[in-house]
């Protein structure tokens, strides 16, 4: 059996974990090292470099070195492009709606980076269990997590990310829900947890009941571009000594230090802790505001809470666990490594999925109310933040001109009353209106959003119950087609994976082969042409063979794959043939083939 | 009592059998249903159709619920059975956010029971004191016009919004007092009584949240 893992893909650094009886521990490197610096470094030669050995040429060969590439996840060149002077790789891809990142004369998008990481920890985990002795060491499924506040544009890029990388991503959940669930494993907890996250590029607030192993989300809320990150970029213009790596890096030790020490020194330059606190007192500061609003979504008062949890490794910092245990009345946990417990959680759930286990369940929340654009510029909220997901919304949409048949919809998803405040997540055509007087047809447009808290739209017309086309264009991302062949570029930097390209190849042959035969089966004229040309039972022979392939078609097995599709090849040769003959017929005697 | 146990039946997709119309599970194949045919939110929660509840035990249905079809136990189900768990489980969502909300359980009940509770005119039981609020927050606003400070502006409009907030707490407490003699008595007048108070509760909400953001902007 293939293996599953849990992968905290972070702004800093990555970790993979799997449950072994029942527990979820941590895959290290012989080292015992856990953790994979999310760093991506591409060398003039092509050869790609991740995690510790990448972070080291970020020293030697910066220019050609990208790291806190989540930030970018989901995004415009238009939301980060005012950061880029913190960053020595290009950014770019302005009017795209995607950023490009320049690593030398290569230009990779956030979840190309990111697959390369999510592929350093897939090879990681498959080592670790093939030393282990397992005859099927590959990795194939993953649950992964992000912030709790990532928008569904920032989701979805993670999930491409995985599919860059090779994953079937089974599930997306939040990093502070996947935390608690990790918590929540050695005592039986009842009662009301807050889990406050601040990693590296990112911050989340979670509040949570939990009773009878149900981890039911009361509220989240959240910046996703607040975190480390920004102390160390507070320190460098703080320090005025430029941007380059060699700053950077005597910035995070100094940040270090001061989690231990009462001063330390900076490039030869002493500072105190007292400095440091007054310095990154706005962002511990911003991180309140959030939690008192997730206080009051959820109905209570800090009092209320019954514990405090603290993930990420930002939370090492003293003045913040000081803030924190202000806010809510009480000592924050850390019994956990801040830095591995969202990686355990994330592996427990990964193996809820696979083994069907129900002792625990975790029910999120959408962090973003979901909405539409109405007369004005005006959003109409239809799913509210917060709810528990899998949730569901319908609004009814109608016509302004007589026999219109399409309807534009442009989806949102923020807190504003404004359009142009939100953050805009698609725009869907709706066809195939029937062609009625202006305000008649009356179109159910229902939006889900899935337990990844991914959208999806569906829309019905009622007067004549018509299904209704939708044509997705993503405000910000990629399109499923650039997904597939950035998996399939992917390759090329990893030769390992030749196999699974040639997999995919497999799997495309046989779904072009099924879709022919199904299409001549299909053909109205179909059942004239069985009495008239076909031996008895060959259509059947023909319709189990296709039901066979079908059944293989998502196996790891391509050798079985093709040999279904070559017998479907096979068994359909004289149905084709007969097919052909008709066709070239038709053209001669000049009629239309269903004529005849 | 108004309830309305219909006799409905839904079909289960997997074996063609029947179920009652509020089952989860198929009692003949024990598949999970798809969501065709469905009650209401009380009948789907195994809920009595009352205003007046006990947190603790919608919080447990809704619990029970959930570990019965949610999504992440049918992963390795069929599609059909994958898309039923996803369904029930927006549903079950749906309405447990709902019912969990008193003022949305009354709007949703009345609904169900026919009396719609939208309306956008003033109601008549609050003319004097919006009238009053009306006046007074023009006031507050020409002072904020003429440079006044932030604190003496914000002092005059918490002066301003405590009538309007008085009437408010003591319409929960009407709609708590409506809420318990609907569920003894099932008693028409006293819906219609509570659909006023609803009405009047959510126009007192929007004008103090404009006037929230008017504090804040």
């Amino acid at each position: 059996m293939s293996h599953v893992v849990g992968i905290d893909l972070g702004t800093t650094n990555s970790l993979v974990a799997y449950v072994k009886d029942g527990k979820p521990e941590v895959i290290r490197d012989a080292s015992g090292d856990g953790l994979v610096p999310s760093v991506v470094s591409i060398d003039a030669s092509g050869t790609v470099f991740v995690g510790r050995e990448a972070q080291r040429r970020l020293l030697t060969d910066a220019s050609r070195t990208a790291y806190s590439v989540k930030r970018f996840m989901g995004k415009a060149y238009e939301d980060v492009g005012g950061e880029a002077k913190h960053f020595p790789f290009a950014i770019g891809g302005a009017g795209t709606g995607v950023v490009r990142i320049g690593l030398g004369d290569k230009t990779f998008t956030a979840p190309e980076i990111s697959a390369f990481v999510l592929r350093e920890l897939k090879h990681r985990a498959e080592a670790f269990f093939a030393a282990q002795g397992e005859v099927d060491n590959e990795v194939d499924r993953a649950v992964i997590t992000v912030p709790a506040y990532f928008n569904d544009a920032q989701r979805t890029a993670t999930r491409d990310a995985g599919r860059i990388a090779g994953l079937d991503v089974l599930r997306i959940i939040n990093e502070p829900t996947a935390a608690s669930l990790a918590y929540g494993l050695d005592k039986r907890h009842t009662g009301i947890i807050a889990v406050y996250d601040l990693g590296g590029g990112t911050f989340d607030i979670s509040i949570l009941r939990v009773e009878d192993g149900v981890f039911q989300v009361l509220s989240t809320n959240g910046d996703t571009h607040l975190g480390g990150d920004d102390i160390d970029h507070l320190l460098m213009d703080h320090l005025g000594s430029g941007y380059g790596q060699d700053v950077r890096k005597a910035v995070i030790q100094a940040k270090w230090d001061l989690s231990d020490r009462d001063e330390t020194t900076i490039d030869g330059r002493r500072i105190t802790r007292a400095e440091f606190e007054t310095l990154i007192m706005p962002i511990v500061e911003r991180t309140l505001g959030p939690c008192r609003q997730a206080l009051a979504d959820a109905g209570l008062q800090p009092s209320q809470i019954d514990e405090v949890v603290l993930v990420g490794g930002s939370t090492r910092i003293p003045l913040v666990r000081r803030k924190v245990a202000e806010l809510f009345g009480k000592t924050p946990h850390s019994e956990l490594n801040p830095d591995e417990v969202v990686a355990l959680g994330a592996a427990v759930q990964a193996d809820i999925l696979v083994t069907g286990n129900r002792e625990m369940l975790l029910l999120d929340v959408t962090p973003l109310s979901l909405g539409i654009e109405t007369m004005g510029g005006v959003v109409s909220k239809i799913i509210l933040r917060n709810s528990t997901i899998p949730a569901t919304g319908s609004e009814m949409f109608t016509t302004g001109v007589d026999n219109q048949t399409a309807v534009d919809i442009h989806v949102l998803q923020g807190e504003r009353e404004l359009v142009a405040d939100n953050r805009s997540l698609a725009r869907f055509k709706l066809r195939g209106i029937p062609p009625m007087p202006a305000g008649l047809p009356r179109v159910q447009v229902q939006f889900q959003i899935d337990a990844n808290g991914i959208l999806s739209v569906t829309a019905r017309e009622l007067r004549t119950e018509a299904e209704q086309t939708i044509e997705v264009k993503p405000s910000y991302g990629l399109t499923d087609e650039q997904v597939e062949q950035m998996l399939l570029d992917s390759f090329e930097h990893a030769e390992a994976d030749f196999e699974a390209r040639l997999l995919i190849e497999a799997r495309n042959d046989a779904e072009s082969v099924i879709h022919a035969t199904e299409k001549s089966l299909r053909d109205p004229d179909f059942a004239a042409i069985e009495q008239e040309a076909l031996a008895p039972g060959e259509r059947q022979k023909i319709e189990s063979i296709v039901a066979a392939l079908k059944m293989v078609l998502n196996a790891k097995d391509r050798e079985t794959i093709q040999k279904w599709t070559k017998a479907l090849n096979d068994a359909t040769l004289h149905l084709a043939e007969v097919m052909m003959n008709r066709s070239v017929k038709a053209a001669l005697t000049g009629k239309n083939v269903n004529d005849a | 009592m108004s309830s309305t146990t219909s006799p409905t039946l839904q079909v289960c997709r997997e074996c063609g059998g029947g179920a009652p119309v509020d089952a989860h599970f198929c009692p003949q194949c024990t598949k999970i249903l798809s969501l065709g045919r469905h009650g209401d939110y009380f009948a789907f929660l195994g809920i009595p159709r009352h205003l007046t509840f006990d947190a603790a035990e919608l919080d447990q249905r809704f619990r029970d619920l959930s570990r019965q079809f949610h999504p992440d136990y049918f992963y390795n189900a069929t599609p059909a059975e994958r898309r039923a768990s996803l369904d029930r489980s927006s549903y079950l969502n749906d309405a447990y956010r709902t019912l969990k909300n008193p003022v949305m359980r009354a709007e949703y009940l009345l609904r169900l029971e026919g009396l719609n509770a939208t309306a956008s005119a003033t109601p008549p039981g609050l003319l004097e004191e919006v009238f009053a609020l009306n006046e007074e927050l023009d006031e507050i606003r020409a002072l904020r016009a003429s440079g006044a400070p932030r604190d003496e502006v914000a002092a005059r409009l918490a002066t301003a919004r405590e009538p309007i907030e008085r009437k408010r707490d003591q319409h929960e407490a009407d709609l708590k007092a409506l809420s318990a003699k609907w569920d003894a008595t099932g008693d028409r007048q006293v819906l219609e009584a509570l659909r006023d108070r609803v009405l009047e509760r959510n126009y007192i909400t929007n004008l103090l949240d404009g006037i929230e953001r008017e504090l804040s902007a």
